[in-house]
């Protein structure tokens, strides 16, 4: 999941996916905007063929964080 | 799915396709407008060194060969009515210069504001034009003037970046800008976006929306155009208002907000870690309450560039969506609750902002059952942060200033703008509003009540919203 998510993410931000760990936080590191990271949770929706719940998400700061929410919507 | 469909214009064989509904909300614009400059967008650009033409217009030709949306061109089948795109290839352009730079401003500007005003023939013809132009004070550039159907404000900033950093690798031995993205595969995107899972979670929200209780108007103005729409129409309970015109004559007012007050707003908004657009929409939305009698549920609508990925960054074209942004917060909330409240909810209108704009238009009018050109905002707003990343770095040590010119028309009744600087980063306000719909002195005494409640909120962001509106 997190090569998926790596690559989702290099859609939106000029970064390497090696760059890219599951500490990067995105908006310090990885130069995301909030609306950036909207549209990509929303293509990150698609992929993985989850719903997202806004309130559990929005204090989300790093990839990891998010991965393991994923994780959790995946295997429910 | 394949949208690409062979067509024979003139003689000659075009891969077209169809408009996206971002392209169809300004042919619906142009359906109900009396002139056809309402789709205008006019601008200027300028920097202030010696001005080399054979560069510039160079420059100006090989950022057209990059940006396919230059060359896009609208055809209407004339067997089926139907609307068609396609990209004609590129070919050398002659670009006009003219010299003002004896010209009084005054007179200048209201030269470029005429030629914004010609109309461009929406189906077949060119959707823009180019013209060199040098200003007083040593400044030299082009005048650039487009049709919304082809380029939005993102469009134009990208492609205006795009010419002055290829005239400045030209000239100056700056690094050759990255290629633009591919206009045809955005658009491929939009249109398979119909019929997709997205598209239905999308349904699911802004149907959830409109399941809500009504929402109700609240003019900039106050309460007075709803009370008269509800005496013509003998219903005391209507709360929907109406802010169109017949014949769409608008203007600008620009206000510059100096760069250390820009700043304290930055600064506020990367402490809390919020949007500077959230900053700006709490401080409109407070201004609504108060006038409105202080009503806690405000409707703004909310333009959004739709420019996420790379590909979109970097595409031209047209991309921009919008939606009513209704947030209903009590008198007691703090600025910060009220803040992050607004946040909430633009986030989740920026996760579903690839609805259609029309479709949802339809579905809220059947939802509340109002008369056509009937909303529940008299505010459109968008925040512009695309100058401030790069340009001013780029442009070190060279005077450059950006003009936005008017067509004389507006499509929208009350439109701000609030856009950063390129030559400092300072913000502009632009209030672009309808003759009909409002007075310079009443957007004046909007601008002013709209910074006092900003500048209170962010120097108090633990009193009530109550206590903001009662200081102002």
């Amino acid at each position: 999941m997190l090569e998926k998510f790596k690559e989702i993410i290099c859609n939106y931000v000029e970064v390497a996916p090696e760059d890219i760990t599951e500490d990067s936080r995105f908006i310090e590191d990885l130069g995301f905007n909030s609306y950036d990271i909207m549209c990509m949770l929303g293509d990150a929706e698609s992929e993985f063929d989850i719903e997202i719940d806004q309130e559990k998400i929005a204090d989300m700061k790093t990839v990891g964080e998010v991965l393991e929410y994923f994780g959790g919507l995946v295997n429910e | 799915m394949e949208f690409m469909q062979k067509k024979v214009i003139g003689g000659i064989t075009y891969d077209c396709y169809p408009l996206t509904p971002a392209q169809l909300v300004h042919i619906s614009t142009l359906r109900y407008s009396p002139t056809a400059e309402i789709v205008n967008i006019g601008t200027g650009q300028y920097l202030q060194t010696k001005l080399n033409i054979a560069a510039l217009r160079e420059a100006l030709n090989r950022a057209v060969e990059r940006c396919e949306s230059m060359r896009m061109r609208i055809w209407k089948d004339p067997d089926t009515g139907e609307l068609w795109q396609y990209i004609e290839p590129y070919r050398n352009e002659y670009f006009e210069y003219y010299d003002f730079s004896e010209w009084q401003e005054d007179r200048i500007t209201e030269v470029l504001n005429k030629w914004t005003s010609q109309p461009f023939d929406t189906y077949g013809g060119k959707l823009s034009r180019i013209v060199i132009v040098s200003l007083p004070d040593g400044y030299n550039g082009f005048y650039f003037n487009v049709h919304h159907s082809c380029m939005d404000s993102s469009s134009v900033i990208a492609f205006s970046r795009d010419v002055m950093e290829i005239y400045c690798a030209l000239l100056y031995g700056m690094p050759y800008p990255k290629p633009m993205g591919s206009y045809i595969e955005s658009v491929e995107k939009d249109l398979a976006y119909e019929g997709s899972a997205k598209q239905k979670r999308d349904a699911e929200y802004w149907h959830k929306q409109l399941a809500m209780p009504e929402p109700i108007y609240t003019d900039f103005t106050g309460p007075g155009r709803l009370m008269t729409l509800r005496r013509e129409n003998k219903n005391k309970k209507q709360r929907w208002g109406k802010l169109t015109t017949s014949n769409g004559d608008g203007s600008t007012i620009t206000y510059e907000l100096d760069v250390d007050s820009t700043n304290k707003i930055m600064d506020f908004a990367r402490k809390y870690e919020l949007p500077v657009s959230v900053v700006i929409l709490h401080a409109i939305r407070t201004v609504l309450s108060k006038f409105n009698g202080n009503e806690k549920d405000i409707t703004i609508r909310n333009f959004v560039s739709r420019r996420s990925t790379l590909l979109f960054k970097k595409s031209g074209g047209v991309r921009m969506h919008c939606f009513p942004m209704r947030t209903i917060i009590p008198l007691k909330a703090t600025v910060l609750e009220s803040m992050r409240a607004i946040k909430k909810t633009q986030d989740e209108l920026f996760l579903h902002a690839d609805y259609s704009t029309l479709q949802y238009i339809k579905e809220q009018r059947e939802a509340y059952g109002f008369e056509p050109g009937g909303c529940y905002h008299s505010v459109n707003f968008t925040y512009q942060p695309g100058t401030i990343n790069g340009m001013v770095d780029l442009l070190k040590g060279i005077g450059f200033k950006s003009r936005w010119y008017s067509s004389g028309k507006q499509p929208q009744p009350m439109y701000i703008t609030a856009m950063h600087r390129p030559s400092d980063g300072g913000l502009n306000f632009y209030f672009g509003y309808q003759l009909d719909s409002a007075t310079p002195e009443e957007i004046e005494f909007l601008y002013y009540f709209t910074g006092r409640v900003l500048f209170r909120s962010i120097e108090n962001p633990d009193k009530t919203i109550k206590e903001i509106i009662d200081m102002t």
